[in-house]
């Protein structure tokens, strides 16, 4: 193996090992060191808070994947399978919800269910949904279900169609060709998404913090008022290293199941059949669709009808005072100039994603095998959590880049690298499946391979770029935890700005922050959909 | 263009321990189509892509005039190669297709305007410069790729059977076209197929190779009238009969079905069938070798299952090949 052909992993590589995995292995390292080894660590279990911080991230993780899944799957399959009218929109609507910051649909689901939710007047049983542990499974299954239904959405699709189709002839059953072709698929697919699920809910931070507060709290809650609040860094770091030994066996496993799915899938891709083959068989797979269609519907109609019609006061009074004089002299920072940093930083850090995809990319085109093997390294940001990583960040990178003025430079990077186990797979899932000749007929032209790689194999896998664009921008834009952590006023964000006049009790502004960032995050993705479907062109 | 030979010396090459070529020797000289011709899986392709540089053989050497090309990487060899499957960019018109060679070489706008231009009205496709890959058919996707391998000005050029996805009543057409362009031009051409017709058509000389090894190498009419041996025989469409312990390879055209005791063999019809210009007719001999006799269309239908005589005009004496032992 040519060190040449495997260079391009080095930028994506060094990056997560400087920014991911040396400052939080250090961190963790010296707390061990300091606190008495790992009878410390082991310690902490006998401390109720921390215990019961890591039984919530589990019980949290496992009934949000649980309920994501049983809702999720089932919609993977419609998509996946069943053409109808408006399955293109639907599957691109679909992870809208996903995409949009944590917090908006916090704010959604108090639109809704909260003391002056829209369906609390028609509805009064449901407000019970606000709060506690039901209120964190609402928000964990809203925002990760359309991801379970896209991964098994993309497990039935790549399903061989030779396959199905010899089957059907041979007389097979529906129900035995699902179970011998299309099924394992499918299900492979539903149980990444099942673990992205859990891992993203054990992890959470925003939910429990705000729906239901210190009694629900997740290792990630507790590990940030350990450090931010009760100043006790070592212990932060201990409780950190547990989530990091809990999590580690689903990080490989969803790694290992993503591979599994790309290596199974065929040859000939199964194209979807119309919806009436499926006859009554449908049915649940349609009540499903429609409950989580209608319920992201719901939540984004709320937010922005709550941004236009507040609760209370006359309409369009609140945007007045967002971007008035008060909001300024309270946070530190006006609105437009925090619109512009979420951009700003969200661009940066989708901008450095892509780079660092783009530069993978020409590995995994090279040396497909040694490329593969290292894959495992990008799933590392799901270990390392937001909180784990501001923190470390903060601790090792600050003082080395300059204080408070090198603060945006770690936002970003952090936004960088919570975007990159979503972002990256697609670009090179795309450069994966493009065939070798192509690149060869250029190489035989006389291409050297940087400029095959950049004149033949990337245009055409610009929609995969474009996914990881969009995907890695979304995420900068919603990101709540690290930038949380990190922030000081000159570098606030949408979502702090929201989570930061929340804690001020300024009720009334919550709508038009949540409107704004609601429709700075649709303009986005409709910009990068719509732009790279004109550079595809 | 320049007159340079290509030169093939020792070649070996292998996937993992399994020998794909062994001992292959052979020139090209400028100007001269150098067809391959051999069954799928003998390493054709295997062959080609190492003489592009596609893929690295265990061992011989490989020259383009004076020039070493073994250890070159591919985009320094100046080989052009055109496949089977076109290989066009996607993203790219046919014009931003064939301007690819040039650019990458530095040629004006002007020069490579005026080499599409040329290029294309030769290949006839001026009429398609604007379009994409996607909205051409299979013939005008091999012009095309023909048309940008020769922009790039190879000095030598490869062609992987680039007529094995065309529709079989266009294949003649393109191919005359292809042998007319390539002979204007001063390049050694090396062309593999399995079609025999194609092999026969377009080579200069012919080069059989069966199981990685050059079985035989001569002019299409002295490798065709005179085979040497059943394998050879058998790939060029002869019938290998055995009379009196020896081996004889008898065309189809050449065999003539006679009433049943008399002729020099006797079988029974086991299928009758219009093949075009000529009827086909299959008989199964007592040892059980199925022999295939072409008449004229206008014979009369001879019904399955009746017992022949088969009598024969011309044949050539054949001999088993020696057996290579197979690799430890």
């Amino acid at each position: 193996m040519r060190l040449r052909s495997v260079a391009g992993l080095f930028p994506l590589q060094l990056f997560l090992l400087g920014f991911a995995l040396l400052p939080a292995a250090l961190l963790v390292g010296e707390a061990v060191a300091s606190s008495g080894g790992a009878s410390a660590w082991w310690a902490l279990l006998g401390t109720p808070l921390d215990r019961a911080a890591i039984t919530d991230s589990l019980v949290q993780g496992a009934l949000s994947a649980l309920f994501a899944t049983a809702l999720g799957y089932p919609v993977g399959v419609l998509l996946g399978r069943w053409q109808f009218p408006g399955r293109s929109l639907a599957i691109a609507f679909l992870p809208v919800p996903f995409l949009l910051p944590s917090l908006l649909v916090l704010l959604g689901l108090a639109d809704l269910v909260g003391p002056t939710g829209l369906l609390v007047g028609a509805l009064p049983g449901v407000a019970w949904l606000d709060s506690g542990i039901p209120g964190i499974l609402l928000v964990n299954v809203l925002f990760n279900a359309p991801i379970v239904a896209l991964l098994t959405a993309t497990g039935v699709r790549n399903s061989p169609a030779e396959q199905e189709e010899a089957a059907e002839l041979l007389g097979a059953p529906p129900g035995r060709v699902y179970r011998e072709v299309w099924g394992p698929l499918s299900l492979l697919g539903a149980a990444a998404g099942a673990l992205l699920t859990f891992l993203f809910s054990a992890l959470s931070f925003a939910a429990p913090l705000i729906v239901c507060g210190p009694r629900c709290f997740t290792i990630e809650d507790r590990v940030y008022f350990l450090v931010q609040v009760l100043a006790e860094p070592h212990a932060a770091a201990l409780l950190a290293l547990w989530a990091v030994t809990l999590f580690a066996v689903p990080t490989v496993l969803y790694g290992f199941l993503l591979r599994s799915m790309r290596r199974r899938g065929g040859h000939r891709r199964a194209a979807p059949r119309p919806l009436s083959r499926g006859r009554w068989r449908v049915v649940p797979v349609l009540a499903a669709g429609g409950a989580l269609f209608g319920a992201e519907l719901l939540l984004l109609g709320t937010i922005l009808y709550r941004a236009v019609v507040p609760a209370s006061g006359p309409v369009g009074a609140s945007w007045g005072k967002l971007f008035g004089a008060s909001v300024s002299s309270r946070l530190g920072i006006s609105t437009g100039q925090v619109l512009l940093n979420t951009f700003l930083f969200a661009s940066l850090a989708a901008g450095i994603v892509l780079l660092l995809a783009i530069a993978a990319g020409l590995a995994y085109r090279r040396a497909p095998r040694a490329a593969a093997a290292t894959e495992n390294l990008l799933f590392l940001p799901l270990l390392v959590s937001p909180v784990l990583l501001a923190f470390s960040l903060a601790t090792f990178w600050r003082p080395l880049l300059g204080g408070a003025n090198s603060v945006w430079v770690l936002i970003v990077v952090s936004q960088a690298t919570a975007a990159l186990p979503l972002s990256v797979p697609p670009v090179l899932q795309a450069l994966t499946r493009l065939s070798r000749p192509a690149t060869e007929a250029a190489a035989t032209l006389g291409a050297r391979p940087l400029a095959a790689y950049f004149d033949v194999e990337l245009p055409r896998a610009l929609r995969g770029l474009g996914s990881g664009a969009l995907l890695a921008l979304a995420i900068g834009l919603g990101e709540f935890t690290a930038t949380y952590f990190l922030y000081l006023p000159r570098f606030t964000t949408l979502p702090v700005e929201l989570y930061l006049l929340q804690g001020a009790r300024q009720f009334s502004l919550l709508p038009a922050v949540g409107g704004l960032l609601l429709v700075v995050s649709l303009l986005a993705f409709l910009g990068v959909e719509l732009g790279g479907r004109w550079i595809v062109r | 263009m320049s007159g340079s030979s290509l030169r093939v010396e020792r070649l070996v090459a292998a996937w993992g321990k399994s020998p794909v070529l062994r001992d292959i020797s052979f020139e090209v000289r400028a100007g001269e189509t150098l067809v391959i011709l051999g069954p799928n899986g003998s390493g054709k392709s295997t062959l080609l892509r190492c003489i592009a540089g596609l893929e690295t053989p265990v061992g011989g050497r490989i020259w383009l005039g004076e020039e070493e090309l073994t250890r070159l990487p591919t985009f320094r060899r100046g080989v052009g190669l055109v496949s089977q499957e076109p290989s066009l960019f996607l993203h790219r018109t046919v014009a931003e297709n064939i301007a690819y060679g040039p650019e990458l070489r530095g040629l004006s706008r002007e020069e490579t305007d005026a080499r599409i231009r040329e290029l294309a009205t030769r290949l006839g496709f001026s009429g398609l410069l604007d379009r994409r890959p996607g909205q051409l058919s299979g013939g005008e996707q091999a012009r095309v790729a023909l048309a940008r391998s020769l922009a790039a000005s190879p000095r030598a050029l490869l062609l992987d059977e680039p007529f094995a996805a065309i529709d079989p009543a266009f294949r003649s057409g393109l191919r005359a076209e292809f042998r007319s362009v390539l002979k204007d031009r001063e390049l050694p051409v090396i062309h593999v197929t399995h079609d025999r017709e194609e092999g026969l058509f377009l080579a200069d000389r012919l080069l059989l190779l069966f199981d990685g090894e050059v079985h035989a190498v001569g002019s299409p009419q002295e490798l065709f009238r005179t085979p040497r041996t059943v394998r050879w025989a058998r790939f060029l469409g002869y019938n290998v009969l055995s009379v009196a312990h020896e081996l004889h390879a008898v065309l189809p055209s050449d065999l003539s079905v006679v009433p049943p005791g008399t002729g020099r063999l006797r079988g029974k019809v086991t299928a009758f069938g219009l093949l075009g210009s000529t009827a086909g007719v299959s008989v199964r001999l007592p040892d059980g070798t199925l022999v295939e006799v072409h008449l004229p269309a206008s014979r009369n239908t001879i019904p399955v299952g009746e017992e022949v005589g088969l009598e024969w005009s011309r044949s050539t004496p054949v001999t088993e090949e020696t057996t290579r032992e197979p690799p430890s």
